[in-house]
């Protein structure tokens, strides 16, 4: 197992950030962990990388600890709100990252081409596109061949042309045997990369499977129609999630689509157009972390 | 050692090519020395010479107390230093190459004002002697870059300029790098006594004055040990 994390728990102050979280990332797997914002992605990821020292609990990186340097450098790691120093140049940072992993410049360069870099490496990194100090990142990570990827909300401000070839080289390198722990708030990358996905919410796991698992295990409705029942009615019924009014329409995300079907019809038998089907991934999710669809979608 | 070479590379190349902070790190310190030096020299006999010092003692404290933490709170400020940390770089490693990229700073600093006492024609130190006190500044001002990297790895750019910027001034004062010791008011020079940049100066006037040596090299060593712990906690403990 190349990333295993026992029973973690981190705190801040009285704030609690983690809360026994158990995860694994085997080589070749591709988890994706998913959460609203303040769900302790970032705090879970600091601990795998060796940033913070949690509370209690342990993580292990190909057997060893992330406090340890030499553990760190079997790590490839895209961290969140990340700037270069103004005076270095792209290839000075990729080269300087691939001498630090013992790696030659050969490979700088082959990193630097795969992340679409080449034509860029005498530019000053921090005169980059936040898209590419992105690239850059995973560049630097890519340099040593890393055994596992850790990548912290990577796709964050790309592009959709650049968001695909970020994604398109994680699957390649997940296909040569890296494993890659992945954070997003993104249902739709989370649902189209990863092996497994890991639901994060208030510092626990609520949900683990794939992404079919997921949406088979729970049952999550979606429930479309025309109808004059007001909004507020249908957000007080047994099960609905949510609610979105518009025009008469309604959208309503359910765990069971029965009661609000039937409220429905008995408040205005003129209902029409109703539509029943299982709920998208990102309902689901909504479902499992309470939240509004805004901060997951 | 190719890691530990990177790293002092990155900080010398980073000088290069950002040099506006390596001049006004030169340019202060040359400006006060030669504007002392014409307005005391014909009143003061030797005051070229008696200031190279002190005045040396400055520049150097100007570089090295200024840069690195400078430097380092960029960092910090950019989140590189979370990077540095994650990719492996030992921490020593991180703290002893902005300690040493400062070296050629404050070498640059005391060619420039040695240069500048010899243009004003008022040079009486021989090169043996002037070698000697390059050295004793050189290597006793390091340990003052540790205070500064812990400075640079808790705050801000903006704040640790601020916050070096206001323990270099008074410091210079009180340990009489500005205007002879022997002028200052008792009170002020009772503080000065006891600080490290005192000593700093002190040191570097031995070779030259004859005076005692083994206290102020004792006052040095032991502000090198707490140094190297305070930066040691300061940036285990950052929150990168």
């Amino acid at each position: 197992m190349l990333l295993a994390v026992h029973d973690l728990r981190h705190t801040y102050g009285d704030e609690v950030a983690l809360a026994g979280v158990d995860l694994s990332v085997d080589a070749g797997e591709f988890v994706a962990l998913l959460g609203p914002n303040g769900a302790g992605k970032t705090t879970l990821v600091r601990s795998v990388i060796g940033l913070i020292q949690p509370t209690s609990g342990s993580v292990r990186v190909a057997g060893g600890s992330p406090a340890r340097a030499e553990v760190r450098r079997r790590l490839g790691v895209v961290q969140q709100d990340v700037g270069f120093p103004s005076t270095l140049t792209v290839r000075e940072i990729v080269e300087g990252a691939a001498a630090r992993a013992g790696a030659g410049k050969d490979r700088a360069k082959a990193a630097m081409t795969e992340m679409g870099l080449a034509d860029l490496a005498r530019r000053r990194a921090s005169n980059l596109s936040g898209g590419q100090q992105q690239r850059l990142q995973l560049a630097m990570g890519l340099v040593a061949d890393p055994a596992l990827l850790v990548l912290d909300e990577p796709t964050v401000g790309l592009d959709a042309a650049s968001r695909k070839a970020f994604w398109a080289t994680l699957e390649e390198r997940r296909n040569r045997g890296t494993g890659i722990l992945l954070t997003t708030h993104i249902v739709e990358e989370a649902a189209a990369l990863a092996d497994r996905i890991v639901v994060l919410h208030k510092g626990r796991v609520v949900a683990e499977g794939t992404p079919s698992e997921l949406q088979r295990t729970l049952p999550g409705r979606r429930v479309t129609a025309r109808t004059s029942v007001p909004a507020e009615v249908l957000r007080a019924v047994d099960g609905v999630v949510s609610v979105t009014a518009s025009d008469g329409e309604v959208d309503i995300a359910a765990t069971i689509a029965e009661p609000v079907v039937r409220t429905m019809l008995e408040l205005d038998p003129t209902t029409s157009d109703l539509v029943v089907a299982t709920a998208p991934l990102d309902d689901v999710l909504i479902a499992l972390t309470n939240e509004t669809k805004e901060m997951v979608a | 050692m190719r890691a530990m070479w990177l790293e002092i590379r990155d900080e010398l190349v980073g000088i290069l090519r950002e040099p506006t902070a390596l001049f006004f790190s030169v340019l202060m310190p040359v400006g006060f020395f030669t504007f002392f030096v014409a307005m005391f020299g014909e009143a003061w006999e030797n005051a070229g010479t008696a200031m190279i010092v002190p005045f040396g003692t400055f520049g150097v404290l100007a570089v090295v107390l200024m840069n690195p933490g400078i430097g380092m709170a960029d960092a910090h400020q950019r989140g590189w230093l979370r990077v540095k940390r994650v990719s492996g770089i030992p921490l020593w490693m991180t703290i002893a190459a902005k300690v040493i990229a400062s070296i050629p700073y404050a070498v640059a600093v005391l060619a420039a004002i040695t240069a500048s006492a010899v243009f004003v024609g008022d040079m009486r130190f021989d090169a043996g002697e002037v070698a000697v006190v390059f050295a004793v500044l050189v290597l006793g001002v390091l340990p003052f870059a540790f205070f500064s990297v812990a400075i640079g790895s808790r705050v801000g750019a903006n704040a640790a300029a601020a916050i070096l910027n206001a323990i270099l001034m008074p410091s210079a004062i009180v340990s009489g790098l500005w205007f002879p010791y022997e002028m200052l008011p008792e009170a002020i020079a009772r503080i000065g006594s006891v600080l490290p940049t005192y000593h700093l100066a002190r040191l570097a006037m031995a070779p030259v004055d004859g005076g005692a040596w083994l206290g102020h090299l004792l006052v040095l060593a032991a502000t090198a040990a707490v140094g190297a712990m305070v930066a040691t906690m300061a940036y285990r403990s950052a929150r990168l």
